[in-house]
């Protein structure tokens, strides 16, 4: 039986999960903008950072919301060293090269996760408003889904904040557009692709956070975000911010709506269609621009 | 002493001495005399597959203590040797090249194992092809012994009717728990339901069953409405919802399940999504119903994933690692937990790893029965096994296979199991209501079923 209230709640689920994706799929368009690099291992990024934010909720008692600040910072600095020791020695070499490594690290970190993290397969961070909801009638969405989208945003306006009115973001897009012109214009572009995959890391670290509150997670969680990830940011379009913004939330209302609406087995098979049917319709994706 | 006396004692002396030297030389071990080798095929990013690694190395290095498995045709006892064929999530995609090195690269000479239905069907066929015995634990899809009686052109089918004869299956199926849990629901929860709501006792009990979109899944969905049509069960059943095996979340299936108005929800799902399905409804959708996890779902992992939110709500099980008594049901169960623990720091078993162990022993007596590790008198071994029951309450309290329609299958009995919240401990116990009595077993019934604290029925 379909019900308008029962269609409205999974839509809302779909937009709160979306905003999950959206700050994967953001970090990963980032990366992916600024050092045309395209990171299959951004997915793992996002599993460690909910492991980060959940032994720190755990072992120093905080809120899980103030944990995810340091879970951004720790997987800046694991993007940090990844862009310093992996991607910066094969850049400029085939482009097979990044790709491999990239997938290289998807067990590197599946594997060092289960190491660590073997006795705490799939665990929740532990959140105060865990079973709490708001009702709106007989539509119900919970506190810790409504303040993941009120993250996801305060962080795309920070992102935003970042590329639009900073030096570091002036020289982030001046990189993005003509990498050798940058560098003649006095852009060091070593640094700025460092700090490029240190912030698209941290929103993947936040998203892992976020994820770790709302989900169950274990270290073989990566995979399937990242895939989504990549959906998203080819249905939004390549290396567009607002694209993985409106690409996420049809994402993640198309998958929603289709597991109320049909069998479960076809809700990824769905939102994939989605995807097909813009890049038919629209082969740049809703907001890419041609060339990208 | 006579000249006769004299040879007569000569002779008994050289018999004697030729007899000893006959006896010890027997003893001697066979050049061909090697260590047996185990395949244990579990996946090791799962805790089901954990836990079948650490129970069968538990009845491996107890068996080794005792010098190992006597070998007859070599005239000795061989330690046996853990070969870990690690299916790593044991998916369908997963299995089949670990179990074909295994038998290739390894020589192994046994399996034991087998998690998931899925994995198990794509498992077992390079098994089933080299003629490998193959004593499955996890996959309780009755066809994995039974490929050969789907109809032609069925794409599962195996024509190999030799090959399938040696697989065996040491788990409960679908339809065994799927029996229990029906029964339960007409038996328990609708007479608590028509008391407590002062229901019509003609009003049928709303079951709701949400299932991975699996052969598992689909298997437990289609076998719980064949029992409750064939047994007239007073139960309907209002909505049969799926979701995919790689889904994280399940709150659009749950809407869907919620407005059916269920009195209950039967979940075909593994440890993880079904408590993650429970903590969802309960918490994120308000489905404030009673949940049924399935005995995979045996695992400590479980209880502790649901914590507070599995309080009242229950699980269908075939060994009780947890039990709350001043005895053990059976004193083999007690004694496992016990040396399990004692051996993996304190870890709690689960239900996979308890078949697991039972199997080693299963091939450990059909070796020592058939006196050899040649397949074919190991399979012939395996299938007639008669041996007290371990670990498993069975039926006839022995340990048999059947070789007739359910073929290569044991008789095992299940039970049910409440969870409650015990705030002094801070974890959740199980306490057994159903059903009153298991054959040999006393006392074995804990306590009477009890609906959750928020429960809130279905339509009327």
């Amino acid at each position: 039986m379909i019900t308008t209230a029962g269609l409205t709640e999974a839509l809302l689920w779909g937009i709160a999960n979306g905003c999950i994706y959206i700050l994967l799929a953001t970090g990963l368009n980032l990366i992916f903008g600024v050092m045309k690099l395209v990171n299959f291992a951004h997915g793992q990024l996002l599993m460690v950072g909910a492991f980060i934010a959940y032994e720190i909720t755990t072992i120093a008692g905080i809120n899980p919301y103030l944990s995810i600040f340091p879970a951004m910072g720790a997987v800046a600095l694991i993007g940090i060293a990844l862009e310093r020791f992996a991607f910066r020695r094969v850049r400029g070499t085939e482009k097979l090269n990044e790709i491999f490594i990239s997938l290289g690290l998807i067990y590197v970190f599946q594997n060092l996760a289960t190491l660590f993290w073997n006795e705490n397969y799939n665990i929740q961070i532990p959140s105060p408003l865990r079973g709490l909801s708001y009702s709106l009638g007989e539509v119900l969405l919970g506190y810790d889904r409504m303040l993941a989208i009120a993250v996801v945003i305060v962080v795309l306006v920070g992102l935003v904040l970042l590329t639009k009115k900073t030096k570091i973001g002036l020289a982030m897009r001046a990189t993005s557009q003509r990498s050798d012109t940058a560098m003649l214009m006095g852009i060091n572009i070593n640094r700025v692709y460092m700090f490029t995959f240190a912030v698209g890391a941290a929103l993947a670290g936040a998203a892992g956070a976020l994820y770790g509150i709302v989900f169950s997670f274990n270290p073989a969680i990566g995979a399937l975000p990242t895939i989504k990830a990549f959906a998203i940011i080819i249905l939004g379009g390549l290396g567009s911010i607002p694209g993985a913004v409106a690409g996420g939330l049809l994402y993640g209302i198309a998958e929603n709506a289709t597991g109320y609406l049909t069998n479960g087995i076809w809700q990824d098979a769905v939102a994939f269609a989605l995807l097909i049917i813009v890049l038919i319709i629209k082969p740049t994706g809703l907001f890419g621009e041609k060339g990208e | 002493m006579n000249k006769r006396m004299l040879i007569a004692i000569v002779v008994v002396v050289i018999v004697a001495v030729a007899s000893i030297a006959a006896w010890q030389f027997s003893q001697i071990p066979s050049a061909e005399a090697r260590s047996i080798r185990v395949g244990i095929v579990a996946g090791m990013n799962t805790v089901e597959g954990q836990d079948i690694e650490r129970a069968a190395k538990l009845a491996i290095d107890e068996i080794n203590a005792q010098g190992g498995i006597w070998v007859d045709e070599w005239h000795t006892k061989v330690q046996v040797e853990l070969v870990l064929v690690d299916t790593v999530d044991d998916a369908a995609g997963s299995t089949a090249a670990p179990v074909t090195r295994a038998i290739t690269d390894q020589q192994v000479d046994i399996l034991i194992g087998g998690a998931t239905t899925g994995g198990t069907l794509n498992g077992q066929i390079p098994a089933i092809t080299n003629r490998v015995p193959f004593i499955i634990t996890g996959a309780s899809l009755n066809l994995v012994t039974r490929r050969g009686s789907l109809p032609e052109g069925n794409p599962l089918r195996i024509n190999d009717t030799v090959g399938m004869s040696y697989m065996f299956h040491y788990c409960t199926t679908i339809s065994d728990y799927s029996y229990t849990v029906a029964h339960f629901l007409a038996d328990s929860v609708k007479a608590k339901l028509d008391s407590a709501y002062s229901f019509d006792s003609s009003r049928k009990l709303r079951l709701a069953i949400l299932y991975r979109d699996d052969g598992y899944g689909r298997g437990v969905r289609d076998v719980t409405s064949t029992i409750i049509k064939q047994d007239s069960l007073p139960i309907e059943v209002v909505a049969n919802v799926s979701y995919a095996p790689t889904a994280t979340t399940y709150q659009s299936q749950l809407i869907s399940v919620k407005e059916s108005n269920p009195d209950a929800v039967y979940i075909a799902g593994f440890t993880a999504d079904t408590a993650e399905i429970v903590k969802e409804g309960i918490n994120d959708v308000g489905l404030k119903s009673l949940y049924i996890a399935v005995e995979i779902c045996e695992d400590p992992q479980f209880y502790t994933l649901l914590a507070q939110t599995g309080d009242k709500q229950i699980l269908e099980s075939k060994i009780a690692t947890q039990w709350q008594g001043d005895t053990w049901y059976l004193p083999k169960v007690g004694t496992y937990v016990e040396d399990y623990k004692n051996k993996f720091d304190g870890k709690i078993p689960g239900m996979l790893g308890a078949d697991t162990y039972d199997a080693v022993y299963i091939y450990k007596n059909a070796v020592e029965q058939s006196g050899t590790l040649n397949k074919t008198n190991i399979r012939d071994a395996i299938e007639a096994t008669d041996m007290p029951q371990s670990l498993l309450i069975m039926e006839n309290q022995k340990i048999t296979f059947s070789t007739g329609t359910n073929y290569h299958e044991i008789m095992p009995k299940t039970f049910i199991e409440q969870l409650v919240w015990n705030s002094e401990a801070n974890a959740l116990k199980p306490f057994v209501v159903y059903p009153a009595s298991m054959p040999g077993i006393v006392p074995f019934y804990q306590r009477d079923f009890a609906l959750p604290t928020d429960y809130e029925p279905g339509s009327p």
